[in-house]
């Protein structure tokens, strides 16, 4: 229907007006555009870059620096840290923050510590504490708690009742003792994470699904969680993220499995410094924007239907479903993420 | 079955030093539809939520169908029940909530099937088709695969009626159904209920719907700062109340 036949006067012409100016704009633009080129010249004209130190060859018939055997071997190592103490932090993190608010008051006090310490202690100071925590026992392992006291009392010296036990110093060391650290650090933060998730679900979605007879856990697994994932996503992949970053801490353990320690060692045998820390850079940036590409599907995923755009295309096709009875809509394409854990 | 669907004897319940319910008896019968009336604050809200033990009473006992609910009592002590056998209590109370809530994360169908899959864990076809009929009946046959979002208040309502059924529930309780819904959709989800009420259904209906406890209604009880000011057959009530509290109540809606 157009606009004669409602009102019966004819359209005015379109406006055209003279925009609005905006020199400042330009000026800024201006001012950026000479910064670039500076840093560009920095870039291609400063020979202590060394580019093809870095890409090509930093030692005769080998390759850059970048993608030498020691150098790829500690960015598998820093990947499979950051990969293994998240999953960590992830699974402790759910549970903690149900602890945290269970109605057991002790579950939710012993939550509450593991957050207050994991908190409060620097990643590098754990990572530190964590590869020198075998100097506390000789073995680790499985059996009766104060057995040789036991065995005392009733005369026996050196009552053993381990039953499955490993040198400390082979268990808790290196990898596994940068992964604890960084992963029990993790499950902290990741608590408050979700516990903020779960606690932004309305209370009668729970209500609701008690009273249809539905049990504590399969209210969390099949309703709270599912809707939470939704608050949860965001920040966790600000996490990970950062987690690939702290990884570096690890060299402190430490940890020879890692990006920035090989890039390390390789500066301080070379005495090459700018190109090798410009490498763990770039390595970093690279990981780091890959992340963020598989964080931006993951958050569309979840936030299907939930966000402006999707709750107006959902009126829209209500609205369209009431007036023209389209039968049996298929909501994949907009409805909210019915995929869930 | 007893021949008591619900009973209710001197039932109290605080929250921290304020008493929402002073001592409410009541008995619903098989069949029978009762309508709860009464201004806000009079704890009939809260009354209805410890029928099914979303509230736990502090005095007081309510049976359902004979049972005791949330407690077992054994040689003159009350144990509290464990929460899978109070959630065996739930099973057969089905409950609709004033804002519906629904599973936004789950289509209308899922939201239908949902309980009866995993609570009863029934066969997933059978449940389908009776998930179907339900919806059918409930007048949406045709939005079972949209999500709640995408319905309007008085379909929402209805799904959540749906939902409450498909667990085939021997009593259903309603906390102000249509209180949330724009008034041309009030009708809708009034009608769903008669409907129910009409196939001898046992219901306990929390209500500002005058006329609906009038036409649909077998008793009328009327509440007011916790207690059960008066009751009797809706008419009855409605045109000659006996207490200066229902007069004053009813000169306000009416």
């Amino acid at each position: 229907m157009s606009d004669q036949d409602t009102t019966g006067r004819a359209r005015p012409e379109a406006i055209k007006a003279v925009p609005v100016r905006h020199p400042g704009r330009w000026l800024a633009i201006a001012v950026l555009a000479v910064l670039t080129a500076m840093f560009v010249h920095l870039l291609v004209t400063n020979d202590q870059f060394r580019w093809s130190f870095m890409f090509s060859s930093y030692e005769p018939g080998k390759r850059g620096v970048m993608f030498t055997e020691p150098v790829l071997e500690g960015l598998r190592g820093t990947i499979l840290l950051t990969v293994s103490s998240m999953l960590i932090g992830v699974v402790l993190g759910v549970v903690i923050a149900v602890m945290r608010l269970s109605d057991n008051p002790i579950l939710s006090w012993v939550a509450w510590i593991y957050t207050w310490f994991f908190r409060a202690v620097p990643r590098l100071v754990l990572a530190i504490l964590f590869g020198n925590l075998n100097i506390l026992w000789d073995r680790i392992g499985f059996g009766l708690p104060f057995d040789q006291q036991i065995g005392k009392l009733f005369g026996i010296d050196d009552l053993n009742a381990q039953f499955y036990s490993v040198k400390a110093s082979d268990l808790l060391a290196g990898f596994v003792a940068g992964m604890l650290a960084l992963g029990l650090s993790e499950a902290a933060y990741m608590a408050e994470i979700v516990r903020a998730g779960i606690q932004s679900i309305d209370p009668g979605q729970t209500e609701a699904a008690v009273a249809l007879g539905l049990s504590r856990g399969q209210v969390l697994r099949r309703v709270v969680l599912p809707q939470a994932m939704r608050v949860i996503v965001p920040p966790t992949g600000n996490e990970v993220i950062a987690m690939v970053k702290d990884t570096s801490l690890v060299a402190f353990v430490p940890v020879t499995y890692e990006l920035f320690f090989q890039l390390n060692a390789i500066k301080a045998r070379t005495f090459v410094v700018l190109p090798v820390l410009v490498a763990a850079v770039i390595w970093y940036l690279i990981i780091c924007s890959v992340l963020m590409v598989a964080q931006f599907f993951v958050e569309r995923h979840f936030g299907k239907g939930y966000g402006a755009a999707g709750k107006a295309r959902q009126k829209l096709q209500g609205i369209a479903a009431e007036q023209g009875g389209v039968a049996s809509y298929q909501g994949p394409a907009s409805g909210p993420g019915g995929a869930g854990i | 079955m007893t021949d008591e669907m619900v009973r209710a004897e001197a039932v109290h319940k605080s929250f921290g030093s304020l008493e929402v319910l002073k001592g409410v008896d009541l008995v619903v019968r098989p069949g029978e539809v009762s309508c709860v009336l009464g201004p806000s604050g009079s704890g009939k809200s809260t009354f209805l939520r410890c029928i099914n033990h979303l509230e736990k009473i502090n005095a007081g006992r309510i049976f359902v169908d004979g049972d005791l609910m949330g407690y077992r009592e054994r040689g003159g002590k009350l144990h509290e029940l464990k929460e899978k056998d109070v959630a065996a209590q739930r099973r057969s109370i089905g409950m609709v909530f004033q804002r519906f809530n629904l599973f936004p994360h789950m289509t209308v169908m899922q939201n239908v099937m949902e309980a009866p899959c995993r609570v009863k864990k029934e066969n997933k076809a059978e449940v389908r088709d009776r998930a179907v009929a339900l919806l059918e009946r409930v007048g949406l046959g045709a939005k079972v695969e949209n999500y709640p979002g995408q319905l309007s208040g008085g379909q929402q309502q209805r799904v959540a009626i749906a939902r409450a059924l498909a667990m085939r529930p021997k009593l259903m309780l309603f906390d102000e159904p249509t209180s949330a819904l724009d008034p041309e959709l009030v009708g809708e989800v009034l009608d769903v209920m008669k409907d129910l009420a009409r196939d001898g259904m046992t219901m306990i209906v929390v209500t500002h719907e005058i006329g609906f406890a009038r036409e649909v209604g077998d008793s009328l009880i009327f509440m007011d700062g916790g207690v059960v000011v008066e009751q009797g057959p809706p008419r009855e009530v409605l045109s000659n109340p006996q207490q200066e509290r229902t007069k004053a109540f009813l000169s306000k809606v009416l």
